[in-house]
């Protein structure tokens, strides 16, 4: 007998329902041996690129379905049919595509979703109806009552409802109803186990039956296994926000999983009663449903025909083919490549030649018109606009205007991006300013029309601390103490909970270790990596023609953009053609900061044309301060740029490439600062690759230079060079590799110890380079954002401060610019915007050597929008109401709320206006303090009434005399501006502490230089960054910069040290650490540390019980380590090119603590106050 | 009208069927399983990874000449059978 067919199965795209994915289902399937499989997700089609996939890689055949919520059913008049009966849930159908109805399903979830809210997306009868026999959209025309869908009634459609209620005449009518407005209805009949479950499906049977209605049999799948039932009730509860309880599981039993033939013949009998021969009826009407709705893979999926795909390309209005030759002939003279005789014009000409070549075989041309019609509409609103990653390196991506870097200049290669042996289409990614992204995107919707656009999505996954709330939710745990739990972690997979618990020192001791708890962490675990909610991608946006919505359904994003349920990797299966649009908070930063430049000085400035070799940026760059530029502004990048010393775009393009993991661990770093810097001859295996390798003095640094090396060495050409390369990934892949590639290179006349030293560089580098396009994409707004710091610092630094484009935190930007010599300005209600404004300044003082001079004669004004709790209403109100005469004015005409108004007061925004200045004396008769003019605000918010009952009379107000409270101190002031601004303006916060650090006889930072290798030192500052970066060792380290105000102190944490510093690392702010000496440059010093401690801490303590204490402390032994193990545990991840990391790496302390949120000390301020890296930028495991 | 007992009951199965059984000291014998559930146990109150589940059957059973409707059910976990109804 044929093997049964499941058509009714929810993958884990089914959001908060599902828990197996796609390709275990068909996994499973193909192990029972079945021949057909459907995926019917809930709402939508999330899963169904990756089901066609997985089927066809399991050689069974794919079904396609949705499961939709059904409302407005079919009025039917029989009596009692006016009550609505049941519980509260909603019927939902299940809707198949046939063999013909792929597009039809996709637009019929597009409407689904039209016609609900945001993701609550149903059909009515008439919609489906519309859809099956072609009324709607394009199915119009196929006429003769055929219909495109299936549509199953099963248990939990109207009419299984009114069957399982005993409401038979109503049953009947209903399915009377559906079977005259679609064609092709067929009742489903399940038997899950439970309560009446089998007496409900015989009915359902007999109903049918007795109509003539064909009939299929499914089991509702949502679990691979019955073992999963857990899993699935978790997500009922949490889909639902109610705790566990029975009456909110869907599946009361466990039956609901992916049943083998055996067991599906069971339940068959257990419906028709032990009666044989209507259980064949049911399996065979069951197979022949199926039969009409098996679809061709590669109809859905075109990339798995990899020879000729169908590509979806956007429609032109003419023949693409000789409008892409003439936009690349117009390119060459506006480029200044078409002068006759000129070597660089014919190797343009050579290099075009052969790009279109493979466009035209490819049938791209269309797509690149498209492209750089989108990037010259972005640039004509104003909008600055970079060309990313490996398009850098296409001249006809230069030509017609889509990227400013010239490949042939640079050495970039074309096949990196595209080429004949590349399966795949190649990715075009633009860099626009992060603040009118989706500017862009509206524009590019309106250039072509909602029909052929839609943006890109993505899943957002289950993550540990995502599915320890959902799981405590649904487990009744209180929300205060989820809320503590969840954060309490740091942002591991779900799927580590456990491990970190046992892992990660400041886990271990903080009794999250209970018993009472194990049962949540262990369901969260099993969440680990489900969908749970679909976002926008943060750059795709899809291109097609007017018939995009036959090959994806659309849906509304929360910022109301039509958005593709697929994802970007089923987008390309898909045949479908993207552009990624990445929103660059520095292209935003850069483009603030040449507006205020004008609004300053007067002065345009055409960023892209400024000359690219400016002596005095690169001696910025050369000696490390960098902080704020675009890329190199991390500790480990400063000291890289130090050593290395960048003196041209090229250097900056090495540089960038250098600093990755891959290179910095396998210490490529070395031997190429070696060379450059003449301490070491470079090493060429060969004469012939002297040319490939000399830019880089012999070390490979870039994908182009394997591709060269691969290819002088094997005359294979750089499309095939460019699929070895992609192989040297994984030890098979270079196993592979070389087995091709020695002999080949024999072939061609390498002696075998060339050949042999030639692999070995491939082998060691090969994996690790950098896309050198890539590289020089990124090098130019790094350059520019270093030659804008070098020459206008003060709108330098309002733009970083304003759009945050790095990684510190304000604080630390401002210290920076305090340090560059600009001026910083006190919030003024008369003076501030609602943006970091650049201001004329006196410049004052002698004039420095060095940068500390760069930024003198401009002031940086803090603006209203760095208050704490500000509206962006109030912002603008109190900017439009400028000048102010008073406090009372400015309450009056600005209306801020009383909270603001105070704090606004506190930092000192009417310091300037009353005559005010915080410090000593306090106390001050007679004269206004901040403190009055506090009790001020209150006087008039009583006033004016706002916010109270109990209102006073018009025109009274209290009267507050001045000198009546204390001014506040200057420490005081400055806790107030960390608490409400979240950075020290008026003075370094270190300052209130240097009589005890000078006691116990701290280093500073501008000191270090002078103390010798090995030397063991206190040191002191604010923490500015904590980093667990990928390491070579797989150790977890911490590196952590502290700031004392005269620069910066790096730090390393091993894990040696961990077990009794790490709580201290991650939970302080201010910290005193002892560390020995490393000298790693010639300019360049670390500490190796070996205790820490809370600052606050030791000053409560030299307060309370004086110097002696203090230093007690400080010479103490820390606590030999328990025997439970110090420091980190957990094994490290081994990555395919033996490369091990910590699985903690790039991870880190919890995020409360990280985030400055769960601070011990109630006097330290409640702000992100420093930077501390999450996310990983490693290599990815193979799979393996 | 049915009665409650929940009494422990002893029960042979055959094919995962109760066939027989033996209650308040008389024989059952089963003539039709009548209708055959399960439902899992609210697992999130206990602190077993897995408490099972509990599978019900109603059944006409005869002793001697009198045939009555039963109600059993069978504890995965404790692998314990009670006589939960009876209609007789």
């Amino acid at each position: 007998m044929a093997p049964f067919i499941h058509l009714h199965t929810a993958s884990a795209y089914s959001l908060r329902y599902g828990t197996a994915f796609p390709d275990a289902l068909a996994r499973r399937a193909a192990e029972h041996g079945m021949d057909m499989l459907a995926l019917t997700d809930r709402d939508g089609l999330y899963g169904a690129i990756k089901h066609v996939q997985a089927c066809h890689d399991r050689g069974i055949t794919p079904i396609v379905g949705v499961d939709l919520v059904l409302r407005d059913g079919h009025a039917v008049s029989v009596p009692g049919s006016g009550k609505r009966g049941g519980n509260g849930e909603p019927r939902r159908i299940v809707v198949l595509a046939r063999s013909d109805g792929w597009a039809t399903l996709c637009r019929l979830v597009t409407a689904a979703h039209r016609l609900g809210e945001r993701g609550e997306p149903y059909v009515t009868p008439e919609t489906v109806a519309e859809h099956a026999v072609g009324t709607a959209g394009i199915g119009a025309g196929i006429g003769g009552g055929g219909s495109r869908l299936t549509v199953l009634l099963g248990p939990r459609s109207d009419v299984g409802r009114a069957v399982a209620e005993r409401r038979d005449d109503r049953a009947r009518a209903l399915l009377d109803a559906w079977r005259s407005a679609v064609p092709d209805v067929v009742v489903e009949v399940t038997d899950l186990y439970g309560y009446r479950d089998v007496n409900t499906a015989t009915r359902m049977l007999g109903l049918a039956y007795s109509m003539g209605v064909p009939a299929v049999l499914t089991n509702d799948v949502r679990y691979l296994d019955a073992a999963d039932h857990q899993v699935g009730n978790v997500l009922d509860a949490a889909r639902r926000l109610v705790p566990l309880h029975p009456r909110h599981v869907d599946h009361p039993t466990a039956h609901a999983y992916l049943k083998d033939g055996r067991e599906m013949a069971r339940v068959v009998l257990r419906i028709c009663g032990g009666d044989l021969d209507l259980a064949e009826r049911l399996l065979g009407e069951t197979r022949r449903v199926a039969e009409r709705c098996a679809l061709d893979p590669v109809e859905i999926v075109p990339l798995l025909d990899a020879e000729n795909p169908r590509l979806h390309l956007p429609e032109i209005g003419e023949d693409p083919v000789p409008l892409l030759r003439r936009r690349c002939e117009d390119g060459l003279r506006r480029r200044g490549l078409s002068r006759p005789g000129s070597a660089r014009t014919a190797d343009a000409r050579g290099r075009l030649a052969a790009e279109l070549a493979i466009i035209e075989k490819k049938r791209l041309s269309g797509y690149f018109i498209t492209v750089a019609d989108i990037t010259d509409l972005i640039r004509s609103m104003g909008v600055r606009c970079a060309i990313r990653g490996s398009g850098a390196g296409s001249l006809v991506n230069y030509l017609i205007g889509i990227g400013d870097v010239d490949p042939l200049e640079h050495g970039l290669l074309m096949e990196r991006f595209l080429s004949e042996g590349r399966r795949g289409l190649p990715d075009i990614d633009v860099d626009v300013e992060s603040a009118r992204r989706l500017d862009c995107y509206r524009a590019i919707l309106g250039r072509y029309g909602e029909t052929g656009v839609a943006c890109v999505s993505m899943m957002e996954t289950y993550r540990a601390r995502s599915a320890i709330r959902d799981v405590g939710a649904a487990m009744g745990l209180p929300p205060h103490e989820i809320d503590v739990i969840a954060k309490a972690f740091p942002h591991v997979r779900a799927g580590q909970i456990r491990a970190a618990l046992s892992d990660l020192p400041e886990l271990r001791d903080s009794g999250l270790n209970d018993r009472s708890l194990e049962t949540v962490f262990r369901l969260a675990e099993r969440l680990d990596g489900l969908p749970r909610h679909i976002a926008l991608h943060p750059c795709g946006v899809l291109i097609g023609n007017s018939t995009l919505r036959d090959r994806t359904p659309v849906e509304r994003s929360m910022l109301d953009f039509p958005m593709s349920q697929f994802d970007k990797d089923d987008v390309e299966q898909a045949g479908l053609l993207k552009l990624d649009v990445l929103g660059v908070r520095m292209q935003s930063a850069m483009a603030y900061s040449l507006r205020e430049i004008e609004r300053v000085d007067g002065r345009k400035i055409d960023l892209d044309s400024v000359p690219r070799d400016d002596r005095d940026t690169y001696d910025l760059i050369r000696t490390g301060r960098t902080l704020g530029c675009f890329q190199i502004e991390s500790p480990g990048q400063r000291e890289l740029v130090a050593k290395l010393e960048p003196r041209t775009m090229h250097d900056l393009i090495v540089d960038i490439s250098l600093f990755r993991p891959g290179p910095v661990n396998s210490d490529m770093v070395t031997p190429y600062l070696e060379a450059r810097h003449g301490f070491r001859e470079p090493d060429y295996p060969h004469e012939k690759l002297r040319e490939p390798l000399r830019e880089t003095h012999g070390v490979v640094v870039f994908h182009e230079q394997v591709l060269r090396v691969v290819d002088v060495m094997t005359g294979c050409g750089l499309s095939e060079a460019e699929k070895a390369r992609r192989a040297l990934g994984t030890p098979d892949g270079r196993e592979a590799v070389r087995a091709w590639f020695v002999p080949l290179a024999r072939g061609s006349g390498f002696a075998p110890d060339v050949v042999e030293r030639a692999w070995r560089v491939l082998d060691a580098f090969g994996g690790f380079g950098f896309c050198k396009a890539h590289a020089a994409a990124f090098a130019l707004p790094t350059y520019q954002s270093a030659w804008l710091k070098r020459h206008h610092a003060a709108a330098f630094f309002a733009g970083v401060l304003t759009h945050e484009p790095g990684m510190y935190p304000g604080r630390v930007i401002l210290d920076e610019a305090r340090q560059c010599g600009v001026d910083i300005l006190p919030l003024d209600v008369n003076h501030s915007g609602g943006t970091w404004l650049a201001e004329r300044t006196p410049a004052t003082g002698h004039s420095e050597t060095g940068h500390a001079g760069i930024g003198r004669g401009y002031g940086l004004r803090v603006p209203f929008s760095a208050v704490k709790g500000v509206s962006e209403a109030e912002v603008e109100r109190m900017a439009a109401g400028q000048p102010y005469t008073s406090l009372a004015d400015f309450w009056e005409r600005a209306r801020p709320s009383r909270p603001i108004t105070e704090r606004i007061v506190a930092v000192g925004g009417l310091d300037a206006l009353h005559g005010l200045r915080p410090g000593e004396p306090r106390w001050r008769p007679g004269e206004l303090t901040r403190r009055d003019l506090i009790a001020q605000v209150g006087a008039l918010d009583r006033a004016s009434g706002r916010g109270t009952a109990g209102q006073l009379p018009m025109g009274f107000t209290e009267r507050v005399v001045p000198g009546e409270l204390p001014e506040m101190s200057e420490a005081e002031a400055v806790e107030a501006e960390l608490a409400i601004l979240g950075m020290d303006v008026s003075r370094h916060v270190i300052g209130f502490h240097d009589e005890l650090l000078d006691a116990i006889g701290v280093t500073r930072s501008r000191d270090l230089l002078r103390r010798r290798n090995g030397a063991e030192i206190l040191v002191a500052g604010a923490k500015v960054a904590t980093q667990t970066p990928a390491v070579r060792s797989g150790q977890r380290v911490i590196f952590t910069t502290l700031d004392d105000s005269t620069g910066p102190i790096d730090l390393t944490f091993f894990e040696s040290v961990q077990a009794h510093t790490a709580a201290t690392v991650f939970g302080s702010w201010l910290l005193v650490a002892k560390g020995v000496v490393r000298r790693t440059g010639a300019r360049a010093v670390s500490l190796r540390a070996l205790s820490c401690w809370n600052l606050l801490d030791l000053d409560r303590l030299w307060r309370d019980h004086g110097i002696d204490a203090v230093r007690a402390v400080l010479s103490e032994a820390p606590a030999p380590p328990d025997a439970a193990g110090a420091g980190v545990g957990g094994r490290s991840i081994e990555y395919a090119n033996g490369y091990r990391l910590s699985p903690y790496s790039d991870i880190g302390p919890a995020p409360g603590v990280r985030e400055g949120r769960f601070l011990r000390h109630p006097e330290e301020p409640q702000r992100r106050l420093w930077h501390a890296s999450s996310g990983s930028s490693g290599p990815t495991p193979s799979a393996r | 009208m049915s009665k409650l007992y929940g009494d422990p009951i002893e029960v042979w199965s055959r094919g995962g069927q109760p066939v027989q059984f033996v209650w308040r000291d008389r024989l059952y014998t089963i003539r039709e399983v009548q209708d055959h559930w399960v439902v899992a146990r609210e697992w999130w109150k206990t602190s077993d990874n897995d408490p099972g589940e509990r599978r019900f059957w109603r059944v006409a059973a005869a002793t001697g000449r009198e045939v009555g409707t039963y109600e059993l059910r069978f504890d995965t976990a404790g692998g314990v059978w009670l006589l939960l109804r009876a209609w007789d």
